[in-house]
């Protein structure tokens, strides 16, 4: 089960970084929602579903953009395992913990695939700092934002829910 | 510990298969087109339904709530068609004037190829990929490689096998794009490449001797097989001699690939392919 909603999370997030992407074209806008939905996962379900979730999103995304399939895949499954056993040993609670883990991972993840290109390409091309400093910024307000909406959506139905009770209690009463 | 055992041979076996793809592909020369296409076949329905969904809401929000202003914003286009419409006609006749010529001299007539609009209802899987994906596919007569064109110029090439409603569009600003170019004035030719830097287009193998000028238009040259001659591709903003046999030619694209909405496709097939061009 634990997989079926990683996977879930990272086709959403594969989904949302196409649609909002359109709106983004031209690299002045570097993100990638599919990692961070990774991070989510392994924080959320551990490496296993979060293996799975990288296998998957990375995968999809090198078959859409043409790259070689596997550099992605194989990135994001080393995050998904990184994080996720990370997750098992260290308290990651708070948002703005885990929104730094994923600034971390985006800079982890973007070497281990400009190392593997430069392998498959027997090319070095260098390191594009700028598009990884603006992809590490929006990737961790990308996760922040998710974070804190999951950590705050129980309490905000339980209210709810409370509200709406004492509403009705007080309409019988 | 058997369960993080498990995570470490799961780990260890997914890698494994993920170098194994790799090794293939670098082997083969090539990418996995059937994987590519099953991907792509699934993400372009969602796509379209994404972008549908997304462009309702902006229409519904531009006709219902921020419409103020736009009767002023009718009259100024009102007059912009007129003036376009004037243009289109001084147009037409130069294209009469000119056919009228090649049948003179007997030269072969220049054709006009055939376009079709298509809305762009995605962008990139993976940052940095700068590809789009528009709402037109093999049903529409798009094939791989026929040129895509903006308003304003040149944006790109169909990549990969295109679905029946959707094709990928490499931009020309991308890495590995390239482009058959000459200066209008001039008159350099050499491929203009994406992935430059600052401006993203360079153009390369422009002899030391030709005179380039910055501020002068790049157009296509046609020599590519698949972009038609005489399309802009962007303007000189860098023209340095160096001292070897080739100058460095830096070209900023004509094309705002920050927002690009809707792009025509020109239906004309690519030389190399089937029927020819």
């Amino acid at each position: 089960m634990k997989v079926a909603y990683a996977l879930l999370t990272v086709g959403l997030a594969l989904v949302v970084q196409m649609a909002l992407a359109r709106y983004a074209v031209g690299g002045r806008w570097v993100f990638d929602l599919v990692l961070v939905g990774v991070v989510y996962a392994a924080l959320y379900w551990g490496p296993v579903a979060a293996m799975w979730a990288g296998t998957l999103g990375g995968l999809m995304q090198d078959a859409l953009t043409g790259s070689v399939i596997g550099v992605g895949g194989l990135a994001k499954t080393v995050v998904g395992f990184g994080v996720g056993l990370a997750g098992d040993q260290f308290v990651v609670a708070r948002p703005s913990v885990r929104a730094a883990a994923v600034a971390l991972v985006t800079v982890g993840h973007r070497l281990i695939i400009v190392g593997l290109l430069a392998v498959v390409n027997q090319a070095w091309n260098g390191v594009p700092w700028a598009a990884v400093l603006m992809e590490t910024g929006l990737n961790a307000a990308a996760g922040f934002l998710a974070f804190q909406v999951t950590d705050a959506l129980p309490g905000v139905i339980l209210q709810t829910r409370q509200r709406r009770r004492s509403s009705l209690g007080r309409r019988r009463w | 510990m058997r369960k993080s055992r498990r995570t470490l041979v799961l780990f260890l076996a997914l890698s494994s298969a993920h170098l194994l793809l790799m090794s293939v592909q670098v082997q083969a020369r090539s990418g996995m087109p059937l994987i590519q296409a099953a991907a792509f076949g699934v993400l372009a329905g969602v796509q379209r339904a994404t972008a549908g969904f997304a462009d309702g809401v902006r229409s519904f929000w531009s006709d219902h709530v921020a419409s103020q202003g736009v009767v002023a914003e009718n009259d100024v286009l009102r007059q912009q068609v007129i003036a376009l419409e004037g243009q289109t006609q001084a147009q037409a006749a130069l294209v009469g004037q000119v056919h009228d010529l090649e049948r003179l001299l007997n030269l072969q007539e220049s054709v006009i190829p055939p376009t079709l609009a298509a809305r762009v209802i995605g962008g990139d899987a993976a940052p940095g990929a700068l590809t789009i994906t528009i709402d037109r596919g093999a049903a529409d007569g798009v094939e791989p490689n026929m040129a895509v064109i903006g308003h304003a110029g040149v944006v790109g090439r169909v990549i990969n096998r295109p679905t029946a409603h959707a094709a990928q569009v490499q931009l020309l600003i991308g890495h590995n794009a390239g482009v058959g170019a000459i200066t209008e004035q001039s008159g350099a030719v050499g491929p203009v490449r994406g992935g430059a830097g600052d401006p993203p287009l360079g153009m390369d193998y422009v002899d030391v001797l030709k005179e380039v000028v910055v501020g002068e238009r790049v157009l296509t040259s046609g020599l590519d097989g698949i972009f038609p001659r005489g399309y802009l591709i962007g303007t000189v903003v860098r023209a340095i001699k160096g001292s070897g046999d080739y100058s460095e030619i830096a070209v900023h694209p004509a094309v705002d690939f920050s927002n690009i909405q809707m792009v025509l496709v020109i239906l004309a097939r690519p030389a190399g392919t089937d029927g020819g061009s």
